[in-house]
């Protein structure tokens, strides 16, 4: 059995870890390393629950070998919220009712990200379009286009780069106590499939 | 764990790669993983090594030639989508890249990994078919053209040896000047996750774009899905060439496309269906081409929008 060691930041924080050469990155993620935010659903690139951004790319982690992340800068949902202060994104998510039982959530956010920054105004069709690769089993979507929308509306401007959009957006009420901070693990029993 | 355990190894040159594909037998090629992937974790393929390409920065590129475009192996659906090179000169490319899932396999997915899994069903094969590419490819002691025509042999087949990868697709440029050349790519896909249900990729070139009746010089067309290999229809070219576009035209379009199509059967789509939706797909691919490539208001039925 082949394995490597890697060194990775996920969220700024450098981890190091050894891998096997099998082991795909959101198992690195979850298992490993204890980012729980990135979920598992079809672990075949179809679901996008697994989403993550890696160097600056939306991608399912599912289909990216960890070893191929070693180097790499990785962003996990948990990499969004300032201590209580959610991202505008997560904001937007928690005031338009987009989640239900949030399991989509993470991978939905972390490609609303994604969308935002290649496009900061996108209309409706195109949130659609954009959203294609992320299937949510409980919303019927439209909250979550409510969401992004708000989100676009929010970061307009600021969406260049996501650094000024975190340092411009400080969100607008701070109880965030009782908003989903997706990072917990209500799924832990997934593991090992 | 998904996968079945291998060996992993990454190359940082095209040398390197081919010397690895030559010196280990059973080694699979790792583009975007976006179709390897999902065979491996259901453990369909479980090879013993997995050469990864995405560490060599010579395959990853779209570059203007002399009268043609050519596109790295390693350029990914992304890039194609956004090219602005490829966005004047063979717009069709584009229109297929982004139609290919969500952005998150598009920011991984490859040129090179579609031709080499040679899906029938898969966008650039019937792209490429239809724009009469080459195909550059490499072993360790050999470099050699070949015409996407003579590639795919066979469903999922093709003329790749096993210590062979595909460097780049070249694509002409010459018989499209932008100024008088539409191109379309049309798919009917049930959802975002399936692959389409059949593709038509169409390209026509007219005389003069602002004359009253437009004449078709040259028209392509290929479909997607509709056989064992991506299906040019030659008949169709000729039904539409010589001539401004009529629906008599585009009649035998759809007719040769239907005559030509031999699909199989498939879970959300019996061959029956898929056969009129090649010949309905075609006829409106290429009204869309004309459209395009003309200045003039044509009332021919609208294409659906993807
Ligand atoms: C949800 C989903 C929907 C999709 N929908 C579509 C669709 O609508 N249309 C479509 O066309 N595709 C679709 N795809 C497939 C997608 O385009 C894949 O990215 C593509 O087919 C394979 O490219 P890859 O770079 O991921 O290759 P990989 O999965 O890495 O490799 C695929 C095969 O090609 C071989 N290979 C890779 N590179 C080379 C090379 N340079 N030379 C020789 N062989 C090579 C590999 O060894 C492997 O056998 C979809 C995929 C997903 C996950
Ligand atoms: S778990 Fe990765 S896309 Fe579904
Ligand atoms: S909120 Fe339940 S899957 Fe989307």
């Amino acid at each position: 059995m082949s394995t490597h060691e890697i060194t990775l930041t996920v969220n700024d924080t450098e981890e190091e870890l050894t891998v096997e050469s099998r082991t795909l990155l959101v198992h690195a993620l979850r298992d490993q390393l204890g980012y729980t935010g990135p979920k598992i659903g079809c672990e075949t690139s179809k679901c996008g629950a697994c989403t993550v951004t890696l160097d600056g790319d939306a991608v399912k982690a599912c289909t990216v070998l960890a070893v191929q992340t070693d180097g790499s800068e990785v962003t996990t949902v948990e990499g969004l919220a300032d201590g209580d202060d959610l991202d505008p994104i997560q904001e937007s998510f928690h005031e338009e009712h987009a989640l239900q039982c949030g399991y989509c959530t993470p991978g939905m956010v972390m490609t609303t990200r994604q969308l935002l920054e290649d496009d900061p105004d996108p209309d409706a069709e195109e949130i659609r379009h954009q959203l294609k690769g992320n299937i949510c089993r409980c919303t019927g979507y439209q909250n979550i286009v409510n969401a992004v929308e708000s989100a676009a509306d929010k970061t307009e401007g600021a969406a260049e780069s996501t650094d000024d959009a975190e340092a411009e957006s400080p969100p607008a009420k701070a109880d965030g106590g009782e908003a989903r901070s997706d990072d917990e693990t209500p799924h832990a029993e997934d593991d090992g499939r | 764990m998904k996968p079945a355990p291998f060996e992993y190894h990454r190359p940082t040159t095209v040398a390197e790669a081919t010397d690895l594909l030559a010196e280990h037998g059973d080694a699979e090629l790792l583009a975007g993983n976006q179709s390897l992937g999902i065979v491996m974790a259901n453990r369909l393929a479980t090879p013993d090594h997995l050469i990864d390409l995405n560490t060599v920065d010579d395959l990853a590129f779209v570059e203007e030639r002399e009268e043609s475009v050519a596109i790295g192996a390693m350029t990914r659906h992304r890039t194609i989508e956004r090219s602005d090179l490829l966005t004047e000169k063979l717009p069709m490319l584009p229109e297929a890249a982004e139609q290919i899932a969500g952005p998150s396999v598009r920011n991984r997915g490859t040129l090179g990994g579609s031709i080499g899994e040679a899906d029938p069903a898969g966008n650039y094969p019937a792209a490429l078919v239809a724009l009469d590419a080459t195909l550059e490819i490499v072993s360790a002691d050999e470099e050699r053209e070949v015409p996407v025509s003579d590639y795919f042999i066979a469903y999922m087949f093709t003329d790749l040896a096993e210590d062979e990868l595909i460097a780049a697709a070249d694509i002409p440029t010459d018989p499209f000047p932008p100024e008088r050349t539409g191109m379309a790519f049309l798919e009917l896909k049930p959802a975002a996750q399936t692959w389409p249900t059949v593709s038509a990729a169409t390209a026509v070139r007219v005389d003069d774009p602002d004359a009253d009746e437009p004449v078709v010089e040259e028209a392509r067309l290929a479909l997607a899905n509709a056989a064992d290999v991506p299906l040019r229809v030659e008949d169709a070219e000729a039904a539409v060439e010589g001539e401004s576009l009529s629906e008599d035209a585009l009649e035998a379009v759809a007719e040769a496309a239907t005559a030509a199509a031999d699909p199989e059967d498939e879970m959300h789509a019996d061959s029956e269906f898929k056969v009129e939706v090649a010949g309905e797909y075609a006829r409106r691919s290429l009204a869309a081409s004309y459209d395009r490539a003309t200045n003039i208001e044509t009332d021919f039925d609208a294409p659906t929008d993807h």
